[in-house]
């Protein structure tokens, strides 16, 4: 059987390997095969060469920056499947041009996630085995486990069956409706995992959850409106009318209004919540809570507040700006600076406060190494290759409406 | 089936590091890879200040909370009371680490603190992490209870040397060190102390000296209001105190 040879229902090849990669597409596979063979290579070198004593991870900083970016990877990609899920399972028909690239993004982004993760873990391959045998069901990370795990799956068939043309069948829509519903535990479970933990105040709380899935449906709409402005440079909507092969308002209306609008929502709803968390770890008396006070400390606080989140609002903010495809790029890419930022500061600072180690240990300081940071263009150049690949085979584009328009002319 | 305990006296406590060095040299560990520490305290201030100190080995909780975040059920709670890690499970996530209010908790795969990495200067055969010139015999050597030199990539901590306490007879109340019938099934530290400062036993057996010892000299636990219930108690008394806090405390100037 060959691969390129199969087609889906109306006669498209399943790979579109017949056209050639659009340069964007190129580019990204190349800039993303380049970065994460340069990762990948640098981290198997050191992890053969010094074990997990290439991180600067302790035992006082049990956790360190491979699973801030694993929280980056899995948070964003649950809130593609919302994203995606705002099409499938609740008809917004305003979404539908972006709903099958939201799909495959959030399964690049898991793919990412997981990658990292298994260069984290002592014993990766073991987990297979182990934590299908223990229903350990009292574990928050059983079940971000076995949430995310299942995820992954309706994740690709809901792919395969947007990719084959099944947008309209019932499956789809059942199967989307479930998938929705996981792309939400799995992210709060993921909260719970660090929420639940009272012995580490500074994590320790109910609305945890709702701030990873917050968050991670707010770096989902940066991701996407940092791809989708990706797709206009040109600033004209003829470059939108190609890309999608419909002469159709709606998608300006998307690109212009509902997306920037929807960024600019959320990152308020960010913030708040974010205040709060702040405000409550500065003013309490309570153990462990004065790691805010030291996070102050932190360049990643400043990049995560100033840049992340302040400066991105403060450019979506009027009709004028947001509708300029220039600073959506802008803000969107300052926003996934910042997230970044501060999945790791969020790490450190539930551990900065030692654990019982007397009065002559100090606050834990933790700097990643060279190995860990070369994680950031493993996960980022294999999340880059296969958005590549995939915009290139896949016609990401693609959405529920069946008519094609000719190409128009330019 | 006993619930193995024990009783630290900090008012017979010197604070000498005995008990670090004896469950060193019994369980192998690495530099720095504590599991049973002296933690020391400043308390007060001149002129009224002074230093205090606290052994800490595991809690062994009755409601561990680092086997309910154990993903895979290495982490495990026996029948005698003590929580074992099973390194054949473990996958290394350290979400235990996280989880246990006491930081009794060591991945040891991680950068020495201290020059040379003795890891390296005694290299690891058999699925070791490293192989310490003096060790225990290989027969006592336990994996499904984390004992003995462990392997790569899994999390270690106290065991209340499990080797030693399970090969216990039956229906002991105490395993005195002092009685030799009783001595080589008594943990290393509890051997060890000078002061005598240590006592194991039943928790549970009405007869034990660590049940009479809780009860008559107020015996209290660590971070009670975690939940966690350890089985390790301390005994004040007048002179000593338990300390107020986990870590630092700055103070807001």
């Amino acid at each position: 059987m060959n691969i390129a040879t199969l087609t889906t229902r109306s006669g498209l090849p399943l790979l579109d390997f017949n056209s050639r990669p659009d340069p964007t597409s190129a580019f990204m596979m190349l800039a993303g095969a380049i970065a994460g063979g340069i990762g990948l290579a640098a981290v198997f070198i050191n992890l053969f060469l010094d074990g997990h004593a290439a991180f600067n991870t302790s035992s006082d900083m049990a956790w360190g920056a491979p699973i801030a970016y694993y929280l980056f990877f899995l948070l964003t990609s649950s809130g593609l499947t919302i994203i995606a899920s705002l099409d499938t399972v609740f008809g917004l028909r305003t979404f539908y041009p972006i709903a099958k690239r939201c799909v495959w993004l959030a399964i690049i982004t898991l793919v990412a996630g997981f990658t990292i993760l298994a260069l984290e873990l002592g014993h990766p391959f073991r987990m297979l085995w182990a934590m299908p045998t223990a229903l350990q069901i009292y574990s928050p990370m059983w079940w971000m486990g076995a949430l995310y795990s299942i995820d992954l799956v309706l994740l690709c068939v809901k792919f395969y069956l947007l990719h084959t043309e099944n947008w309209n069948s019932r499956l789809t829509h059942h199967l989307s409706i479930v998938s929705f519903v996981v792309c939400i535990l799995a992210p709060g479970t993921l909260g719970l995992v660090f929420g639940m933990m009272a012995m580490r105040p500074a994590w320790y709380s109910p609305v945890m959850p709702m701030y990873f899935i917050l968050t991670g449906f707010m770096s989902a709409v940066a991701f996407v409106v940092f791809f989708t402005s990706l797709l206009r440079r040109e600033n004209s909507a003829a470059a939108v009318v190609r890309e999608h092969r419909r002469a159709d308002e709606q998608l300006l209306h998307l690109y212009d209004m509902v997306l920037p609008r929807l960024f600019f929502v959320t990152l308020l709803a960010v913030i708040a919540m974010r205040v709060g968390q702040i405000i409550t770890g500065l003013w309490s008396n309570y153990e462990g809570m004065e790691a805010h006070w030291k996070a102050l400390e932190s360049p990643l606080f400043h990049i995560e507040i100033w840049a992340g989140f302040i400066l991105p609002a403060a450019l979506m903010s009027t009709n004028a700006l947001r509708a300029n495809p220039k600073m959506q790029l802008l803000a969107s890419v300052l926003f996934m600076v910042g997230i970044f930022s501060a999945r790791l500061e969020l790490l450190i600072v539930g551990q900065q406060v030692p654990l019982f180690k007397g009065y002559w240990a100090d606050y834990v300081e933790y700097t990643p190494s060279f190995t860990e940071w070369m994680l950031v263009p493993a996960g980022f150049g294999i999340f880059l290759f296969l958005y590549g690949a995939g915009n290139w085979l896949l016609r990401l584009s693609e959405s529920r409406v069946p008519e094609r328009l000719p190409e128009p002319a330019h | 089936m006993a619930r193995w305990g024990m009783v630290i006296d900090l008012e017979k406590c010197t604070g000498c590091q005995a008990c670090t060095t004896a469950c060193q040299m019994e369980n192998n560990r690495l530099p720095g890879e504590n599991w049973q520490d002296v933690l020391f305290y400043n308390e007060g201030e001149y002129p009224s200040g002074k230093l205090t100190w606290l052994p800490r080995p595991c809690m062994h909780c009755e409601n561990p909370s680092c086997v309910a975040v154990c993903p895979t059920k290495a982490t495990y709670k026996t029948e005698d009371g003590a929580v074992l890690i099973n390194w054949e499970r473990c996958i290394g996530c350290k979400y235990c680490m996280i989880a246990c209010p006491y930081g009794v908790r060591f991945y040891a795969e991680e950068k020495q603190k201290t020059q040379p990495d003795i890891r390296k200067v005694y290299p690891g055969d058999s699925g070791k992490m490293w192989n310490p010139p003096y060790r225990m015999p290989e027969h006592k050597r336990n994996l499904k209870w984390g004992v003995g030199v462990q392997p790569k990539g899994v999390v270690s901590k106290c065991n209340f040397c499990y080797h030693r306490i399970s090969q216990a007879p039956k229906g002991t109340p105490d395993l005195d060190p002092n009685d030799p019938k009783l001595r080589d099934f008594t943990p290393a530290c509890v051997v060890t102390c000078a002061p005598t400062a240590r006592y194991f036993g039943d928790l549970d057996n009405p007869k034990s000296k660590v049940r009479q010892l809780i009860a008559e000299k107020r015996g209290v636990r660590l971070q009670d209001q975690t939940g966690n219930r350890p089985q390790v108690y301390y005994l004040a008394g007048e002179a000593a105190t338990i300390p107020e806090t986990r870590s630092v405390r700055r103070k807001q100037s």
